[in-house]
C-alpha cells in the first residue's frame, strides 16, 4: 500500500431492515440515505427492496445493507425473512399520523422478541417537516407547517422519546424531504453497532467479506476529514 | 326426467369457480374432479363423468406436417373424457373414475418432456362439437365421427370462404364392452343437447381471439382485428426480427390451419413445441389463455368482466386505493405504461379482479403480473388469466397472508439443498437467506427479474406446464451462477451476481468456443436447457409432495406471527389480561370461526350431494370429496372473516364457560382444546365433524343474558364481534378482579339505557341471569359458611344451616333474596310515589307476617323463622343506621360501598336467614301471592341504582363471593371446560331453566302491563317461590346424582366397565343428562370422540378413507418413479386401425 498512515480502517457489513407502516418513509429514508434524494418512488418493489451505503466512522467503515421492506400490510408475514439475521433495524413511524406509532411499537416487540438478541434498534418519527418545529420545516419553502396554518404533528416527541428509553432504543426525528437528521440516524446506528457484534455476526464469511471490500475501497483523505465530524460519507 | 343442464347449473352454483384452489386437503387427497380439472384446465363446474379408452384419428392436414403416412392421417390411443360442457381427449392415460386409483388419476403430475400436463389431444367445448356421427368400424366396435365449429366466426361470412375451410372432422374408436360405449355416447348425446344453448357464447369467446383474424384471407380481414394486447398499440417488446416473429406467425398459422384453432384446437407434438421456441407476440396472449384453461373460464361468463365493471362502477375500496399507488410503478419502462391508456388498462383489470375475489382482493406483484399480461392481450382476457393465476397457477401467493409465496419458498430451499448441496452449505455457513433473493422471481413470475422478452418465454412454458417450471428456471439460474455464488458472502454480493447475470441473458453462453453453433447459444437458451434437461426431475408431483410436507411449518409459522401481531395490536384493554389468556382468546375465537366455517362447508356438501343424488340418475355424479374450500377460514391461509356472530359467540361461551352450555339434551363436547399442542388446526381438521350444527361441541344455551353480553361486547352495534370486542368485554369481567367492577359491569350490562337505574324488569331480569348463570353450580373460591358465622358471633342462626345444604343451593337462596331486597330498597321513580313505595313496602311486610303465620300452620318448627325474617331488617338497619328507615339505609350504603368487610361480617348472617326464608314461602299459597302482586303493580315504576344494587349485592356473602370470584372464574379462558375439574354437564336443571326463560317473562308481562298483563294471577313472589322450589328441588337432585356418580366413579373406575355406564346411560330418566363425575366425563368424552367419527364415517366420508390410504402408496411410489410417465406422451403407441366405412348411423347435432 501506497500510504501506510492511512491504512485502510477494518470494515464489516451491517445488514439493516427498515419496518413501518405503508407510506410513512422508509423508501424515502433510504433513497435520501444513500443518494442524498427525495422523489416519488418508482421502483417497483416485490418484498423488499435493497440498497448498500457506507458510513465512515473514525475508526471503521460500517458498510450497510439495506433491506427496505413493501409497504403493504400482507407483506408484514414476509418480514421475519429479512429481519431474521439483521443486525440493526430502523423502525419508522409518520409523526402526523398516530396509528403509525402504534404500529412501529408492535414491530419494536415484534424484533426484541424474534430477531437475532443483540439487535440495534432506532425509532425514526418521519416527516418533521410537516410539522412547526424549526428544525425540521427549515428545508422546504412550500411547507404546510409555516404559519399559522397549524402543525400537522400528533404524536409529540415527549411521549415516543419516553417509550424509546423505556425499550432501550435510539431516537429520531426526521424528514426525508429535507434530509434533516437522516444520516444521523445512520450514523447512530453504527455507533451503536457493539465491535463484537462485527467480528462475529456474519460467521466465517464475514472476515472475507471485509477484506475484499477493503481491497475494493480506495479511501480518500477529504472524505475522511468531513467524516470525523459528520459520520457517513453521504 | 333427468334434466342435465339443470343439474349442471347446480354443479356451477355449487363449485364457485372464484373459490380459491387451496393447498388443502384436497390436495393431499385430490378429488378425482379436481385432478380432471388439472389436466384439461377446466373449471371447477366440470367433473368427469364418463370416460373411455379411445384410439383419435386425425385426418391428413392440407399442409404437410411431417412425415407421417399421409394417407390414414395421425393416429393416438389414450382416453376420451366426458364432464358437463367438455369432451375430452389425451395421450396420457390417467383415469378418473371413482374406482380409479388415485395414482391412475394423478398420472398426468409426472414428467412431461415437454408434452405438457395434457399430453396431446384436444378438450372441445361441447357447445364447439357441430355434429357427431356413429360409424360402422370393421371389428363391430364402436366410432364416432366428429365434427367441429372449427373456424365459426368465419361461417357467418359468405358461402365462398365456407369451401376454402375445410371442415374439422376427426375420428375416435371407443376401445369398451358395448354397454359401456353406449352409456358413453348416451352421456355425450345429452351434453351436447344441454349445450347447444351455449353456442352463442362461443361465437363471442372465439371473436376475441387473434387466431380467427389471422386465418382469414387477405381481402376478407376487416379493419380491427381483435385485441392482442399494448403491443399492437406501442409495439411489442423486443427486436421482433431477431425475435424471428414472422416465422413463428407462420409456423402457428399452419399449424392451426391443419388442427384448429382456439376453442376447437388439436395439441400434437408440434404444438409444444412451437411453444418452446417462444410465442410469436401476436399469438401470445391466446396461446396463454388456451394453455392455462383461463379461455375456458371466459367462455363460463363471457361478460364477467364488463359485468364486473359496471356492477361496481364508482364504488371505492381499500383494494382500489392500494392499486392507485402502484399504477406508475408497473413495468414503467414499457411505453405502454407510460400512457394513461396502459394505465387505465391496468388500473380496471386490476380492480375488477379485487371485486371478484375480495380474499384475494389486491396484492403488490399483481401490477407486474398484469401489466405484462397486458401487453399481449385484452383486458378480459388478462382479468380471466389473472384468475386462473391465482386460483390455480400459483395458489396463495397474493392472499392476504401470501402463505403460497413463503410455502413455495421453503420448497425452493429443499430443492436447492437437495440437488446443489455444496452451494446450500455455502449459504447456510454465510447466513444469506436464499429466498430474499428467489422471493421476487416466484411472485412477479421473473417478469421483474429478467429482461421481459426472455422473462416471456419462460411465462410460454409456465402457462402450459404450469408451477414447476419456476423452481427449475428458479434452479438451473443457482447452477449456472454456482462458482461465482460460491465467492458472495452476503445479500449484497450474492444480489450482485445474479443481476448481472440477468443483464446478459442475451449474450452468448460460450462467447470463447471454436464452435460457432456453440457461440450462438445464448445464455437464455443455456438457462432453458438446463432447467428442462437437467431439472427434469422436478415434477409437478414432486412439487406438490414438498408443497404438502412444508405446509403446516409455514402455516404456523404464519399464524404464529398473525397472533403475535394481533394480540399486540389489542391495545390497552388487553393489558389487563395475562399473556395466556390472550392466547387462548385469540385460539378460541379464530377456533370458532374456523370450525364454523369447515362446519357449513361440510353441511353444504352434503346438502350438494343429497340435491344432486335426489336429481340426477348419472351413477358417477356423486362427488363426494370436491374440497377446494375446506380451509378456507385457517388464519394462515388468510382467514374469509374475522367477525364472531352471535350464535359464534355462544359457541364460544359454551367452550369455556359451564352455564353457557344449553340444557336441552345436547351432543356430548368434545375434547377440542385439550390435545391442540402444537397442532391446533390439525386437531380441528380431523373429518369427524357431524352434522350438528354445533359440530361435536355441547349445544350453547340462548338466555338473554347472552344476548346482553354479546350487546354490550359489540361496542360498534355491528350485530358482530372483532377479536379487540371480545377482548375488551373479556377484560372487562376477568381484567381487574375487583368486586366493586364486576358489580358495576353486571349492573351496565342490564342498564338498558345508561341512565344509572335499573328498572323493575331490570331486576327480574337480573335475577334471572344469576339464576342463569349459577344453575350448574358456582366456581371459584367460596368460603365456607362456618367460620364468617362464627366472625359473626351469631349462634342463633348457625343451626339453621343445614351441614348438607350446599353453596349452590344456598345461593339460590340468596338470590330470592336478592330480588326481595332489591324492592325493598328500590327509589322510586318519581318523588311522588314514594308513599307508594312505602305502602308496597308495608303491604309486603304485612303479607310476610302472613305467610309466616301459614307456614307456621303447616309447620309449626317454622314459627321462630318468620321472627328471623323479621329481624333480618333490623339486622340491616343495626348495621348502618339504627334509628333509619330502610331507605336510608340504602342511601347511607351508597357511601359505605367501599366498606365490604364490615357489611360481610353481617351478611353472612343475613343471607343464610334469607335462605331459610325462602324455603319457607316456598309453600306460599296461590292466593297469597295474588295479594302480594298488587304491590308490585306496574303503575308504581321504581328502580335502584348503582350504590343500591352494591349494598344489596355485599349484603349477601354468597352473592358478594359470586361477584368476587365466582363470575370471572366461570370463564375458563385458558383451560377450557375440557380439562376443568368440574363436569360439564353435571346435570341438565330443565325445570329451573324453562323458569329462567318461560315463567321469567310471564312474570315481566305481567308487571309491565303489557299485553300479558292478565298473567297477573301469577304473581312475583309466587314465580319466585316457585323458582326457589324448583330450584331447590333441582339442586338436591343434582347433589343425588352427583353422590351417585361418585359412587360409580369409584365403582367403575377400571375403563373395561364402560359397557355399564352406557347401559346405565339408557336408564337415566328423562329431562336429566348422565350426571357424571369429572373423571367419568372426560372416560364419555372419549367414547363420545369415537362414536361421532363413527357417524361421520358413515354419513360423510365414504371413500375418503380409501382415498386417504391411495395417498400413502401414492407418495411411495412417487419417490422412486416420478421419471416413468414421461413415456406415456402418445405418438409411439400409435395403431394403425383404419377408419371404418362411413355410414352415418348417430344423430346430428346441429347448433
Ligand atoms: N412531507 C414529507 N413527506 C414524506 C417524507 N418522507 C416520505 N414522504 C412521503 O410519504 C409518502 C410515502 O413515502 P414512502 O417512502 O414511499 O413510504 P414507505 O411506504 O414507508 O416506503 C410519499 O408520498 C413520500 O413523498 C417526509 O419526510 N416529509
Ligand atoms: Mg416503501
Amino acid at each position: 500500500m501506497a500510504d501506510s498512515g492511512n491504512a485502510p480502517k477494518p470494515s464489516s457489513s451491517v445488514k439493516l431492515v427498515l419496518l413501518g407502516e405503508a407510506a410513512v418513509g422508509k423508501s424515502s429514508l433510504v433513497l435520501r440515505f444513500v443518494n442524498n434524494d427525495f422523489q416519488e418512488n418508482k421502483e417497483p418493489t416485490i418484498g423488499a427492496a435493497f440498497l448498500t451505503q457506507k458510513c465512515n466512522l473514525p475508526t471503521r467503515t460500517i458498510k450497510f445493507e439495506i433491506w427496505d421492506t413493501a409497504g403493504q400490510e400482507r407483506f408484514a408475514s414476509l418480514a421475519p425473512m429479512y429481519y431474521r439475521n439483521a443486525q440493526a433495524a430502523l423502525v419508522v413511524y409518520d409523526l402526523t399520523k398516530p396509528t403509525s406509532l402504534v404500529k412501529a411499537k408492535h414491530w419494536v416487540a415484534e424484533l426484541q422478541r424474534q430477531a437475532s438478541p443483540g439487535i440495534v434498534i432506532a425509532l425514526v418519527g418521519n416527516k418533521l417537516d410537516l410539522t412547526n418545529d424549526e428544525a425540521g420545516s427549515g428545508g422546504d419553502g412550500e411547507s404546510p407547517g409555516v404559519d399559522g396554518e397549524g402543525d400537522a404533528r400528533k404524536v409529540t416527541t415527549d411521549e415516543a422519546k419516553t417509550y424509546a428509553d423505556e425499550e432501550g432504543l435510539l431516537f429520531f426525528e426526521t424528514s426525508a424531504k429535507t434530509g434533516y437528521n437522516v444520516t444521523e440516524v445512520f450514523t447512530a446506528i453504527a455507533n451503536a453497532i457493539p465491535e463484537t457484534s462485527l467480528k462475529t455476526a456474519r460467521g466465517p464469511g464475514a472476515a472475507h467479506a471485509a477484506a475484499r471490500s477493503e481491497e475494493q475501497r480506495v479511501n480518500l483523505n477529504g472524505a475522511r476529514d468531513q467524516n470525523a465530524k459528520d459520520g457517513c460519507a453521504c | 326426467m333427468l334434466n342435465l343442464s339443470n343439474f349442471v347449473q347446480k354443479a356451477q352454483q355449487l363449485l364457485d369457480p372464484t373459490q380459491s384452489l387451496n393447498i388443502t386437503d384436497s390436495d393431499r387427497n385430490p378429488s378425482k374432479a379436481s385432478l380432471f380439472q388439472s389436466q384439461f384446465r377446466l373449471p371447477s363446474s366440470q367433473h368427469p363423468l364418463y370416460e373411455i379408452t379411445a384410439e383419435l384419428t386425425i385426418p391428413p392436414p392440407n399442409a404437410t406436417q411431417g412425415e407421417r403416412d399421409r394417407d390414414r392421417g395421425y393416429q393416438y390411443a389414450g382416453k376420451l373424457h366426458l364432464s358437463e360442457s367438455y369432451l375430452c381427449f389425451s395421450t396420457t392415460p390417467s383415469s378418473f373414475l371413482q374406482s380409479a386409483s388415485t395414482s391412475t388419476s394423478s398420472i398426468f403430475t409426472g414428467q412431461t418432456h415437454g408434452g405438457g400436463p395434457s399430453g396431446n389431444g384436444f378438450t372441445f367445448p361441447l357447445s364447439a362439437v357441430r355434429r357427431v356421427e356413429r360409424l360402422h368400424s370393421q371389428n363391430f366396435q364402436f366410432a364416432l365421427a366428429i365434427t367441429t365449429w372449427n373456424g365459426i366466426s368465419q361461417d357467418a361470412a359468405k358461402d365462398k370462404d365456407r369451401k376454402d375451410l375445410k371442415e374439422q372432422r376427426i375420428t375416435i374408436q371407443l376401445a369398451g364392452t358395448r354397454p359401456a360405449c353406449e352409456r358413453f355416447c348416451d352421456g355425450l348425446k345429452k351434453g351436447l343437447r344441454s349445450n347447444v344453448g351455449n353456442v352463442s357464447k362461443l361465437k363471442k369467446v372465439v371473436s376475441e381471439c387473434y387466431s380467427e383474424y389471422l386465418l382469414r384471407t387477405e381481402d376478407e380481414k376487416n379493419a380491427n382485428p381483435p385485441d392482442a394486447g399494448l403491443g399492437m398499440l406501442f409495439k411489442y417488446p423486443g427486436d421482433p426480427k431477431k425475435l424471428r416473429d414472422r416465422a413463428k406467425m407462420r409456423l402457428w398459422a399452419e399449424y392451426l390451419r391443419d388442427n384448429g384453432r382456439n376453442l376447437t384446437l388439436i395439441r400434437q407434438p408440434t404444438f409444444h413445441k412451437l411453444i418452446r421456441v417462444g410465442l410469436p407476440n401476436r399469438l401470445r396472449g391466446e396461446m396463454w389463455e388456451l394453455s392455462s384453461g383461463s379461455i375456458y373460464l371466459r367462455l363460463e361468463n363471457p361478460t364477467l368482466y364488463a359485468d364486473t365493471l359496471t356492477k361496481f362502477s364508482g364504488q371505492e375500496s381499500l383494494a382500489i386505493d392500494e392499486i392507485e399507488k402502484d399504477l406508475n410503478r408497473s413495468l414503467p419502462e414499457y411505453p405502454g405504461f407510460q400512457s394513461e391508456e396502459g394505465i387505465g388498462r391496468l388500473r380496471r383489470v386490476l380492480t375488477a379482479y379485487s371485486w371478484v375475489n375480495a380474499d384475494v382482493g389486491y396484492c403488490q406483484a399483481m401490477n407486474i403480473v398484469v401489466a405484462a399480461l397486458l401487453i399481449y392481450m385484452s383486458e378480459s382476457q388478462a382479468f380471466f388469466l389473472l384468475s386462473a393465476l391465482c386460483d390455480r397457477l400459483v395458489p396463495g401467493y397474493y392472499s392476504t397472508t401470501m402463505y403460497g409465496t413463503l410455502l413455495d419458498q421453503k420448497v425452493f430451499e429443499s430443492l436447492v439443498e437437495k440437488t446443489m448441496p455444496i452451494l446450500w452449505d455455502h449459504l447456510v455457513k454465510s447466513d444469506v437467506q436464499l429466498s430474499v433473493v428467489s422471493l421476487p422471481w416466484f411472485l412477479s413470475l421473473y417478469i421483474n427479474s429478467m429482461p421481459l422478452v426472455f422473462a416471456f418465454r419462460v411465462l410460454d412454458v409456465f402457462f402450459v406446464e404450469g408451477p414447476k417450471v419456476l423452481f427449475q428456471v428458479g434452479l438451473a439460474i443457482l447452477r449456472i451462477n454456482g462458482e461465482e455464488l460460491l465467492d458472495a458472502t452476503d445479500d449484497g454480493a450474492f444480489i450482485s451476481v445474479l443481476k448481472s447475470y440477468f443483464s446478459r441473458l442475451d449474450e452468448s453462453a460460450h462467447p470463447k468456443s471454436e464452435n460457432p453453433k456453440l457461440r450462438a447459444v445464448t445464455r437464455f437458451q443455456e438457462l432453458m436447457v438446463v432447467a428442462f434437461k437437467e431439472f427434469s426431475g422436478i415434477t409437478h408431483s414432486s412439487i406438490t409432495e414438498s408443497r404438502l410436507k412444508n405446509k403446516d411449518a409455514v402455516l404456523n409459522n404464519i399464524e404464529s406471527f398473525a397472533k403475535r401481531t394481533a394480540i399486540r395490536n389489542l391495545g390497552p384493554d388487553s393489558k389487563l389480561l395475562s399473556a395466556d389468556e390472550l392466547g387462548a382468546l385469540y385460539d378460541r375465537f379464530y377456533g370458532v370461526l374456523y370450525e364454523r366455517q369447515q362446519r357449513d362447508h361440510i353441511l353444504q356438501q352434503e346438502q350438494a350431494r343429497r340435491a344432486k343424488s335426489s336429481r340426477s340418475r348419472i351413477p358417477e355424479a356423486h362427488h363426494p370429496s370436491d374440497d377446494h374450500g375446506i380451509e378456507k377460514g385457517r388464519v394462515g391461509l388468510g382467514p374469509s372473516t374475522s367477525l364472531m356472530d352471535y350464535d359464534a359467540f355462544r359457541e364460544f361461551l359454551a367452550a369455556m364457560s359451564k352455564w353457557a352450555i344449553s340444557d336441552a339434551p345436547t351432543t356430548p363436547r368434545r375434547d377440542n382444546f385439550g390435545d391442540k399442542q402444537g397442532g391446533f388446526y390439525s386437531s380441528l381438521r380431523r373429518a369427524d365433524a357431524s352434522l350438528s350444527p354445533w359440530g361435536t361441541g355441547p349445544e350453547p344455551a340462548d338466555h338473554e343474558f347472552l344476548q346482553r353480553l354479546f350487546r354490550k361486547w359489540d361496542t360498534g352495534s355491528t350485530s358482530a364481534l372483532t377479536l379487540q370486542n371480545v377482548v375488551s368485554g373479556m377484560a372487562r369481567i376477568k381484567g381487574k378482579r375487583d368486586i366493586m367492577g364486576t358489580i358495576n359491569y353486571f349492573f351496565e350490562l342490564h342498564d338498558d339505557d345508561g341512565d344509572g337505574k335499573v328498572d323493575r324488569e331490570g331486576i327480574l331480569r337480573m335475577s334471572e341471569a344469576l339464576l342463569f348463570l349459577s344453575r350448574r353450580g358456582l366456581e371459584g373460591t367460596l368460603s365456607p359458611p362456618n367460620p364468617a358465622m362464627n366472625v359473626s358471633g351469631d349462634g342463633l342462626n348457625g343451626g339453621s344451616d343445614a351441614p348438607g345444604q350446599s353453596v349452590n343451593e344456598r345461593f339460590l337462596g340468596s338470590v330470592s333474596a336478592f330480588i326481595r331486597r332489591c324492592f325493598e330498597y328500590a327509589d322510586p321513580d318519581h318523588p311522588h310515589n314514594q308513599n307508594a313505595i312505602q305502602d308496597v313496602q308495608e303491604r309486603l311486610d304485612a303479607q310476610r307476617l302472613e305467610d309466616s303465620a301459614a307456614e307456621e300452620l303447616v309447620n309449626p318448627d317454622a314459627f321462630a323463622i318468620g321472627d328471623d325474617d323479621e329481624d333480618e331488617d333490623d339486622d340491616l338497619l343495626a348495621m348502618d343506621s339504627p334509628t333509619g328507615s330502610p331507605r336510608a339505609a340504602a342511601k347511607r350504603s351508597d357511601h359505605s360501598a367501599g366498606e365490604p368487610p364490615a357489611l360481610q361480617l353481617n351478611s353472612s348472617s343475613t343471607g343464610l336467614r334469607t335462605d331459610d326464608d325462602a324455603m319457607v314461602r316456598r309453600r306460599v299459597s296461590k292466593a297469597q301471592s295474588e295479594r302480594a302482586n298488587a304491590a308490585l303493580d306496574p303503575s308504581n315504576p321504581l328502580h335502584i341504582t348503582l350504590p343500591t344494587f352494591r349494598m344489596v349485592v355485599l349484603a349477601d356473602e354468597l352473592l358478594e363471593q359470586f361477584f368476587e370470584s365466582s363470575f370471572p372464574a366461570s370463564f375458563h379462558i385458558i383451560e377450557g371446560l375440557a380439562s376443568s375439574a368440574t363436569p360439564t354437564s353435571a346435570s341438565s336443571l330443565t325445570t329451573f331453566s324453562s323458569l329462567g326463560m318461560g315463567a321469567g317473562r310471564a312474570v315481566n308481562a305481567a308487571l309491565g302491563g303489557g299485553p300479558g298483563a292478565s298473567a297477573g294471577g301469577r304473581g312475583l313472589r309466587g314465580v319466585l317461590d316457585n323458582i326457589v322450589t324448583d330450584g331447590m328441588r333441582v339442586a338436591a337432585e343434582v347433589r343425588r346424582r352427583m353422590e351417585e356418580a361418585q359412587k360409580e366413579l369409584e365403582k367403575n373406575a377400571l375403563p373395561g366397565q364402560r359397557n355399564d355406564e352406557e347401559e346405565e346411560e339408557d336408564e337415566e330418566e328423562p329431562g336429566f343428562e348422565r350426571s357424571s363425575g369429572a373423571g367419568k366425563g372426560s372416560a364419555y368424552r372419549g367414547d363420545a370422540e369415537r362414536r361421532s367419527v363413527r357417524s361421520s364415517d358413515r354419513d360423510l366420508l365414504t371413500g375418503a378413507d380409501a382415498e386417504a390410504s391411495d395417498t400413502i402408496n401414492r407418495s411411495t411410489s412417487n419417490i422412486e418413479g416420478s421419471g416413468g410417465s414421461g413415456a406415456s406422451d402418445g405418438n409411439g403407441s400409435t395403431t394403425k386401425n383404419a377408419e371404418g366405412a362411413g355410414k352415418v348411423m348417430g344423430v346430428e347435432f346441429d347448433g
